[in-house]
């Protein structure tokens, strides 16, 4: 076990380094740089620019270097803790994601809670009353989520939400508690805006869910092993908690790999759309304006929880369940 | 007929209530710093001869409140610089040149300016404001090596020359050149103006000159630059306000240090403008811009969480904020808006391929395609009939404004167009009566589009239609910005759409370069316009063109407002006759919603950044709640 982690983790390096030189690639794929976009969105608003101060820029950032270049100065920098400059902010991005963190963190947390707390039971009622009608219905409610777009329901949601409850629209708090230190009034400002973002995330993730989890489950509930259980005698809920539940968990822990990444990135476009402050809407910035070391180091930090989360969610695998070998390799 | 008799005599009554001499009122936001003497009183914070600006039409008002705006950017933030308008000299509302932060400038010869500073006027953290901080600006800036490679800013020179900078005393310097240079006030009166000045007391400490290596090494590190020009540089962005602790002359300095959600700016005791009472402006004591998506500021606006809103706001919201006017407590204004054209076409003359070059230069061609545009069509279906249907040239409300300009082959009339495509020889069709080029390719024009707005698709559609009556196919394509310039610069795009003049009210002595192929980013002739910029490629050698230079030189060099209106006049005319940019339609307003009870918000003014700075020449630190919280 112990080998095997160590071969895991050194695997990760070079799968780093190649997820680093494509991430780098693709966002210097689109034409012109930063400073172009800068030029164009300052155009757009009627102000203007000297050609001369942007050939300054230019060389001040490095933009004028090879590609290569430029690549080695934000890896370098990347082993170092340091992760670059964004052009967009002028500060470095650090500070710019800094404190978005906790409250995506606290967003993506509840939705994967939400989400949990949803498709759970609706999967196991489902699954122990298969074909019937409340199955159907139930699992309706599942598809009605993942069918509506989320950025419709984000709109419709926020609408209704100042409309009857007099919420302030979009954002996590009310304008005012923005730059307050934490307090309880926040806090429940906080949970007032909470709770649109949570259910509109939430309920699109909740489809898949449960369609897996019913399908596992059906899978294990045909199996000699409950039929055995359920002749000796065990009760039914005990009988499906302690063993077809548990070996049908095996996609939620194989899940977990890009659950890691989805705390930090949350739903991008609900977050756009609701204006929340999060990370999501920076990325997407960063993107659009080709801010290129705030958009590769923050995807940087998504590959490496993605990896991370990989090796996490096998290591539970195996644990879970003996049947899963940790070699490869061709046995007999 | 109560009313009819009952103002004359409360103007009176108001106008002796305000004798110049009255005690000046304390400004309730200060009053406990005053009182424990952190901040001294009014009169000492004032300069000796505080700005007056007009209040034509306008009330005095009362201190309080605080004016929330929302942005979609960080950045957005440095458009404050424009709202607060604090200019060494300034456009009034009547877009004549005003004295501001100066006392005074004495011209001589167009050529010699004497700026006459305000004695006792103070930075916003109470540091005087002298000559020091221009001569700062000019020998340890602009014409420092290390933080200036490139020499002065180009505003500053005039062909090519940098001035002769002299400090006369501590409230007067000089900047002389040896020929006129009618581009340095306007540079400095610009909505991003030309900062001549800067903090001298704070900015020494990042300056080598200044400050001790040890210690400057120090500050580098800490701001996380890579040398102390970075340092600098980051340490003073006046114009971008991303410094809370960098001094400031505008009415309103942030206090706020980015990154954030929320900016807040606060009221700069200093401030060197009166009421006409004497008392210290501005009236609002703080200004909050809000951070949410572009999409959903009109959601917010309609919710009255503004008081002050235009940005993000477009004709097509009107309707859902005039509805919630009544629960937001906001009224919504309609501005005119300043630009030549909303939307307008432009030909690509330095087209790649030669076909299609020749097509574009041939005014017969560009003649043809805006006659068969059918604009009262557009104004009507996208407008509501609010815009104007014109061609892309100055606006009505501009002075120099003729409606010859307006009408020049801008009648819808498909006859005449294509009577203009088959005397330029493209009389051949295909079979679905589509006009082929010289080398049989059916007549497609792709008119690429920056894709930002659906409006801009809208109107284009309907052109579509219209230009398929004189047997033109016409093709959209949205890209970004950013393709959508570099397609242009190289020839690739033989059409865009983009708005048209930048400066659609402009008055004789401002300056004409966006006549002429003076600029890359002129969509019409990218490549004529890189000459004059950079000396690179080559001028055109289209006579009408040639003349277009040739006016705007001598534009620089007229000795009077007559020659530089006749100037101007020549340029219009041939604008008009010559149909160099196609614009679809002007004039569209601008929805802006304003709550309900700040008052001395202009109900009908034009919105528009230069010249106008959006707010700027309307005095926002003028405006007042009628009875704040």
């Amino acid at each position: 076990m112990l080998k095997y982690l160590l071969k895991r983790v050194l695997v990760m390096i070079p799968t780093l380094i190649v997820i680093s030189a494509l991430v780098f690639i693709i966002i210097q794929l689109p034409p012109g740089d930063y400073l172009e976009s800068h030029i164009a969105e300052l155009e757009s608003q009627g102000e203007s620019i000297d050609p001369q101060k942007i050939e300054f820029l230019r060389h001040e950032y490095g933009l004028d270097k090879p590609l290569w270049e430029q690549y080695l100065v934000w890896i370098s920098g990347f082993v170092q803790g340091d992760l670059g400059y964004s052009f967009e902010y002028n500060l470095p991005v650090a500070e710019v994601i800094g404190d978005k963190m906790w409250l995506t963190i606290i967003v993506s947390f509840f939705t994967i809670l939400v989400t949990w707390l949803i498709a759970f039971p609706i999967g196991m009622y489902s699954a122990t009353h298969p074909y019937s009608w409340s199955d159907y219905s139930l699992t309706l409610v599942g598809f009605l989520g993942l069918a509506t777009p989320n950025f419709l329901l984000a709109l419709v949601m926020l609408y209704l939400a100042n409309r009857y409850f007099g919420t302030s629209i979009g954002g996590l708090m009310d304008p005012e508690f923005m730059d307050q230190d934490w307090s309880w009034a926040k806090v429940k400002s906080v949970l007032e805006h909470l709770w649109i973002p949570v259910l509109v995330i939430g309920t699109s993730g909740t489809a898949g869910m449960i369609r897996r989890l019913r399908a596992n489950l059906m899978d294990e509930l045909r199996k000699p092993y409950v039929v055995t259980g359920r002749a000796k005698g065990l009760g039914e809920t005990r009988l499906l908690i302690k063993y077809p539940l548990r070996l049908s968990m095996n996609f939620f822990i194989a899940d977990i790999g890009s659950l890691l990444p989805s705390i930090i990135s949350g739903a991008e476009v609900v977050a756009v759309v609701l204006s929340l402050p999060t990370t999501g809407p920076i990325l997407l910035a960063a993107l659009q304006s080709q801010d290129m070391y705030l958009a590769g180091s923050f995807l940087m930090f998504l590959a490496a929880l993605t990896v991370v989360g990989v090796l996490i969610s096998d290591i539970l695998l195996a644990m879970l369940d003996p049947r899963i070998r940790l070699q490869g390799g061709v046995q007999r | 007929m109560f009313r009819k008799f009952c103002t004359p005599l409360l103007l009176i009554a108001s106008c002796m209530a305000s004798p110049v001499f009255a005690q000046q009122q304390p400004i309730p936001y200060f009053a406990e710093q005053v009182s424990s003497g952190a901040l001294p009183p009014m009169a000492e914070r004032l300069p000796e001869s505080p700005a007056k600006p007009s209040f034509f039409d306008k009330e005095t008002g009362q201190y309080g409140g605080k004016i929330r705006m929302l942005m979609a950017k960080a950045k957005d933030i440095r458009l404050m610089v424009a709202f607060g308008y604090s200019r060494l000299v300034g456009y009034d509302d009547q877009l004549q040149l005003k004295a501001d932060i100066l006392r005074k400038v004495e011209i001589e010869e167009g050529r010699i300016f004497t700026l006459h500073l305000r004695p006792g006027m103070r930075w916003s953290d109470g540091t005087p404001f002298t000559s020091e901080d221009f001569r700062f600006y000019w020998e340890d800036i602009a014409t420092n090596e290390t933080l200036s490679p490139f020499g002065p800013s180009k505003d500053l020179l005039s062909q090519k020359e940098k001035p002769l900078f002299e400090v006369i005393d501590k409230y007067r310097v000089k900047y002389s050149w040896s020929t006129p240079n009618p581009y340095f006030l306007p540079a400095l009166a610009g909505p991003r103006p030309l900062f001549i000045y800067m903090p001298a007391h704070y900015m020494k400490q990042f300056h080598a000159d200044y400050q001790t290596p040890e210690k400057l090494t120090q500050l580098t590190e800490d701001a996380h630059k890579r040398n102390w020009r970075g340092l600098f540089v980051s340490k003073g962005r006046q114009y971008k306000l991303t410094n809370p602790d960098l001094p400031s002359l505008q009415p309103w300095v942030n206090t706020t240090r980015p990154p954030a959600e929320r900016f807040i700016f606060k009221r700069n005791p200093y401030f060197h403008r009166v009421d006409p009472n004497g008392q210290q402006l501005p009236y609002i004591d703080e200004v909050e811009i809000n951070l949410a998506s572009a999409g959903l500021i009109p959601a917010k606006a309609g919710s009255g969480e503004v008081d002050l809103q235009a940005r993000y706001l477009r004709l097509d919201n009107y309707t859902f904020l005039k509805e919630g006017e009544e629960n937001g407590n906001y009224q919504v204004n309609l501005w005119e808006t300043g630009r030549g054209a909303q939307i307008a076409l432009y030909p690509n003359m330095n087209a790649k391929d030669p076909q299609w070059r020749t097509l574009m230069q041939d005014v017969r061609f560009r003649r043809a395609l805006s006659m068969a545009v059918n604009r009262n069509e557009i104004n009507q279906v996208v407008y509501f009939g609010l815009a104007k249907d014109m061609a892309n040239t100055v606006l009505p409300s501009c002075p120099l404004f003729k409606t010859e300009y307006a009408t020049a082959w801008s009648d819808f009339n498909t006859d005449a167009a294509n009577r203009l495509l088959d005397e330029i020889g493209l009389t051949k069709r295909d079979s679905r009566g589509i006009r082929l080029l010289p080398d049989g390719n059916p007549m497609e024009i792709l008119v690429q589009t920056a894709g930002e707005s659906t409006e801009e698709t809208d109107v284009l559609s309907l052109v579509e239609d219209s230009w398929k009556r004189i047997g033109v196919q016409m093709y959209v394509k949205p890209t970004q910005r950013e393709v959508l310039r570099n397609r242009v610069f190289s020839g690739e795009a033989i059409m865009s759409a983009w708005y048209g003049l930048p400066n659609g009210v402009p008055v004789a002595s401002m300056s004409p370069a966006q006549m002429a192929p003076t600029r890359q980013d002129q969509y019409q002739w990218p490549q004529w316009g890189r000459y004059y910029e950079t000396g690179k490629g080559k001028p055109s050698k289209m006579p009408e063109v040639q003349e277009l230079v040739t006016l705007n030189n001598d534009w620089s060099m007229a000795s009077s407002v007559e020659e530089q209106a006749r100037i101007w006049n020549r340029m219009l005319e041939i604008h008009a006759d010559q149909v160099f940019s196609i614009g679809l339609v002007s004039g569209v307003l601008q929805p802006m919603v304003v709550n309900e009870n700040l008052m001395n918000v202009p109900e009908n003014a034009f919105y528009n950044w230069d010249p106008g700075a959006y707010f700027g020449i309307h005095n926002m630190a003028g405006f007042f709640y009628k009875d704040p919280e």
